[in-house]
């Protein structure tokens, strides 16, 4: 039965990624804005840092590919929930006979693979602006592996925040205000896998199993609270009673999303 | 004391007792307490230091259970809880950071390393921070939103708590507390009671105060419905003007 529920729910993960996949190769418009976004951001580093000296690259390099990554990430989930509330389809997608944890799921992995995209052409630009980053012979598959592992730590918890502001109305800006504290440990996580990929060090797979832990957390708590997030979680009994607060400050007593609707500053 | 709680109710009690309490500890710190031997007089932040931090992770994880609650039951209480417990939570942050940094300044030299407690701790505090403003400016799902960030918020607690046996760090072990001599847990003993007292009355008063913004919101509501509501004998639409 739970074998079942979990080959639907992957079927469905799948009809909804490729359906957000063959949106985006129509235009390209998400993959196209975030590559060129990674490439000025490089383009300012090889000119901010042109300067550096060798032995200051191999510290300085991992923390910039990840504060790019960063950045490129917040502005890749904001478009990836952008295009749904533009087309007033993500209330559509809830409503829809689908496991929640598939949306979740699906948006998660088109988030991962624009970042991935991202990634090939950051780690590889990086390496030619500033070649003394890392050792002869560094492994490219654990750099592979570092990348998707804290990629993907990334969007499990933007995901869950992202698909939470698009689908209230909430403010974009209030994104990199809840992502940032949130993924900083598998980001750190992911800096210092990137040195010792980079150094060639022997423990690299050490913090990379470490990585992976906490992202399988990130995926079972984002997973997990998805619905309850964006849907919410069943009443009980009389005292149930949607608690979301409008955003002037005035709460419905039991309305759901139609009381905040309902009254604005201008309402008090 | 029956007469106390009646006039100024449990925060008031609360705070009357912290406001005894607290005199008395800092008596017993700085005049009963003998002098650390390594870390000389800015041992004495210790007493402060502590309960604080104990006070954050206590205060987040009342927040991350009851923002737990809140999302699976959609309980209104729940989410006063939730909110209050984090509003404290952040207060205790910034006083437990702030302690942290003068003292690892007068004792490390620095007020700030890559220490994993500390790193930990101040991203605990950045996140409650992102919870208050997620919870005032999130729009209609706001309340649900700064659950779910509460609920990480709370995951954090016992990553700071093991943070000291995990990694390598300069931060004292939790081990140091277990082998304080006597006479530094009686004066810990006070200030923990006082600063404790201090936050659950807070705590208590921002409950007090969600819940009469409930009970208002729920009255406004009530009446502009009453307002809106076409009355029961009027004359058809364009002659009741």
């Amino acid at each position: 039965m739970l074998q079942n529920a979990s080959v639907t729910a992957l079927r469905q993960t799948w009809i909804l990624a490729r359906n957000d996949l063959r949106q985006e190769l129509r235009e390209l418009e998400l993959l196209i804005t975030s590559v060129f976004f990674t490439v000025v951001i490089l383009a300012l580093y090889a000119v901010s840092f042109a300067e550096m000296s060798k032995s200051a690259q191999p510290k300085a390099v991992p923390g910039m590919l990840w504060i790019a990554l960063a950045f490129v990430g917040a502005l890749t989930l904001t478009r990836v929930f952008e295009r749904e509330r533009e087309a007033d389809t993500f209330g559509a997608l809830l409503a829809a006979p689908v496991n929640r944890v598939a949306i979740y799921g699906a948006k998660f992995s088109v988030t991962l693979l624009v970042l991935c995209v991202c990634s090939a052409v950051l780690v590889p630009g990086l390496m030619v602006v500033f070649p003394s980053s890392g050792v002869e012979g560094w492994s490219a598959l654990e750099m592979l592996a570092t990348v998707l592992l804290g990629c993907a730590g990334f969007a499990a918890v933007g995901t869950l925040f992202a698909a939470g502001l698009a689908h209230g109305g909430g403010k974009n800006v209030l994104l990199s205000v809840v992502l940032y504290p949130l993924t900083t440990p598998v980001l750190m996580m992911s800096l210092v896998a990137t040195q010792r990929v980079l150094q060639a060090h022997p423990g690299a797979w050490d913090i990379l199993a470490k990585i992976a832990a906490v992202d399988v957390i990130l995926l079972i708590v984002g997973g997990a609270l998805f619905e309850s997030v964006l849907v919410g979680g069943a009443a009980r009994g009389s005292g149930g009673g949607d608690s979301s607060r409008g955003a002037g400050g005035a709460r419905a007593p039991r309305g759901g999303e139609v009381g905040p609707n309902m009254l604005g500053d201008d309402s008090r | 004391m029956s007469a106390l709680s009646r006039s100024f109710g449990r925060p008031g009690v609360l705070l009357c007792t912290a406001l005894v309490t607290f005199p008395y500890a800092l008596q017993r710190v700085f005049l009963h307490t003998p002098i650390e031997s390594e870390m000389g007089t800015a041992q004495k932040i210790f007493y402060f230091h502590l309960p604080m931090a104990w006070g954050l992770m206590l205060f987040a994880m009342i927040s991350g259970v009851a923002a737990v609650l809140q999302l699976l039951r959609r309980s209104e209480r729940a989410e006063d809880v939730a909110k209050a417990a984090g509003e404290v939570c952040a207060l205790l942050g910034i006083g437990a950071l702030m302690s942290g940094a003068i003292w690892g300044d007068a004792t490390w030299g620095t007020p700030w390393t890559g220490d994993a407690r500390l790193v930990t701790t101040a991203l605990l505090e950045l996140v409650f921070i992102a919870y208050l403003i997620v919870a005032k400016f999130g729009g209609p799902m706001a309340a649900r939103l700064a659950a779910a960030l509460a609920v990480f918020g709370a995951l954090d607690v016992p990553i700071i708590y093991y943070s000291v046996k995990i990694w390598k760090t300069t931060h004292p072990k939790a081990q140091v507390v277990q082998s304080l001599p006597p006479e530094m847990w009686a004066s810990l003993w006070p200030c923990l009671f006082a600063i404790l007292a201090c936050s659950f009355a807070l705590f208590e008063l921002r409950l007090r105060q969600e819940r009469v913004g409930r009970r208002l919101d729920e009255a406004w509501l009530a009446l502009s419905a009453s307002d809106v509501a076409p009355p029961e004998h009027t004359a058809p639409s364009g002659r009741s003007a």
